[in-house]
């Protein structure tokens, strides 16, 4: 069985090894989120298509890549958004649903910036 | 614009095409001995804390409300460096190009002037990242650069009050300049072929602390390169900037209500535990002279020295341990320590 998350996370860890050498094999990555690499080998072959929250991060972590993204892949949802949500429902349902089909540049100009001001 | 993640100023410019985008933070390191000898470059030991300043508007003086920007903790005669990590365009295999001003009591870092808006080549008064992968402190020779100490604002150490004589502004300020984006385009033809990944972008961004300021310490070996492109290359119509304060570490907690990162160890310390110092050489680029204006600072050991003060853990050090790092940076390359305390 194919999964996207899978065959990207081979993909990158694959590159690594191109460039960074053999830190980046199935053993040494695994060993470094503290998995065993029969269970990572499982995953890039998209037969463990939901890895967990914990290992998915640390993933992300080791190969450079965004945690919220690679989660997507995974199917799922970060911890702490889910907790964001949890605490006001309604407003961040609302909100999320209204932005929907916003194009990316609108969506930024309502993130927090730093506030410049005068110097 | 400016967001804060993780600690990180990402400046980024969705607006343009390739949405380029720099990432910079600012790193704690040891204070290298400030004895008149050249050093290599000190290991990076993690990102300072950034906070909003806003979030503390009720705790801060009004003067820096006003200034905006971001809230960074340093003990005093604590030493940092500006990390800049400019975001891949993957189609062009290079990191998008940025022009980088940094000032500290809005003094520029790199001539020694006073800031000012816009760009300026001769001298230039910016760096240039990716070629620029970090800032150590001022530059004071070619090749040679002072390195960033911390200093209570007020005292006489601070660049800004040995120069204008006030303790106005203290702090770091940064601003930031894409590459113009059909500049970018012709320079960067699309390639195809491997995708590597790397970080980089662009901010311009002010860091500034009333309480403390920024002070010419210890000489280091760094190369502030000379703009290999042209003046005209960069957007000066698309700019960010921001001041960082600098907030005294002893008063961090009443502030933001979270402990300040430990003192970080002493360049003796450090080196007697046998860990690595750093050397960068590139020798695709050529450095820009040192400012005189700045080259005539005098350095904290030197103030302390004619105030009676003199500078704690400052003893001379010899290195055993340097690792020499290529230019272009690759994934594996890092200039970090895992020396916790």
């Amino acid at each position: 069985m194919k999964s996207a998350l899978g065959e990207y996370l081979r993909k990158c860890r694959v590159e690594k090894q191109a460039t960074d050498g053999n830190s980046f094999s199935l053993r040494q990555l695994a060993g470094r989120i503290g998995v065993e690499p029969s269970y990572l080998s499982k995953i890039e072959r998209g037969l463990e298509p939901r890895p967990s929250e914990e290992t998915t991060r640390a993933l992300a972590l080791e190969l450079g890549e965004d945690p919220d993204v690679l989660l997507a892949m995974a199917g799922k949802v970060s911890g702490d958004l889910q907790e964001i949500i949890r605490k006001r429902p309604q407003l961040f349902a609302q909100l999320i649903r209204e932005m929907k089909n916003l194009p990316d540049r609108a969506v930024l100009r309502v993130v927090r910036e730093v506030r410049d001001g005068n110097w | 614009m400016i967001e804060l993640k993780s600690n990180k100023l990402v400046v980024s410019f969705p607006e343009l095409p390739f949405q380029p985008k720099l990432d910079i933070d600012l790193q704690r390191t040891l204070r290298i001995p400030d004895d008149g000898k050249d050093y290599p470059l000190p290991p990076g030991l993690g990102s300072f804390p950034l906070r909003h300043i806003d979030d503390f508007a009720r705790r801060v003086p009004e003067s820096w409300l006003k200034r905006g920007g971001v809230l960074l903790p340093m003990w005093q005669a604590e030493a940092l460096w500006v990390n800049f990590n400019s975001h891949y365009v993957a189609s062009r295999w290079t990191a998008y190009p940025f022009a980088v001003k940094v000032a500290t009591g809005k003094i520029n870092a790199i001539t020694g002037e006073a800031w000012r808006r816009g760009l300026s080549r001769n001298p230039q008064d910016y760096v240039v990242v990716p070629e620029q992968p970090w800032l150590d402190g001022y530059c004071v020779e070619k090749g040679i650069i002072r390195q960033f100490v911390a200093m209570p604002l007020g005292q006489g150490y601070s660049a800004e009050e040995q120069l204008t004589g006030e303790a106005e502004f203290g702090g770091m300020q940064i601003e930031v300049f894409p590459m113009k984006p059909e500049v970018f385009e012709k320079r960067f033809p699309e390639r195809e072929g491997l995708i590597f990944r790397d970080r980089s972008s662009v901010l311009k961004c002010a860091v500034l602390p009333e309480g403390m300021g920024l002070a010419p310490g210890g000489r280091m070996r760094q190369g502030i390169y000379d703009d290999p492109y042209s003046i005209h290359d960069w957007d000066t119509e698309h700019s960010s900037r921001c001041f960082i304060h600098l907030v005294n570490s002893a008063a961090w907690k009443a502030i933001a209500g979270t402990r300040p990162p430990s003192k970080p160890p002493t360049a003796s310390q450090y080196t007697n535990a046998g860990y690595p110092w750093f050397d960068y050489y590139d020798a695709e680029q050529k450095a820009v002279g040192g400012s005189k204006i700045l080259d005539a600072l005098k350095s904290v050991a030197e103030m302390g020295k004619q105030k009676g003060a003199p500078l704690p853990d400052n003893e001379s050090v010899a290195i055993t341990n340097l690792v020499n790092l290529r230019a272009h940076l690759q994934a594996n390359q890092v200039r970090e320590s895992d020396f916790s305390q």
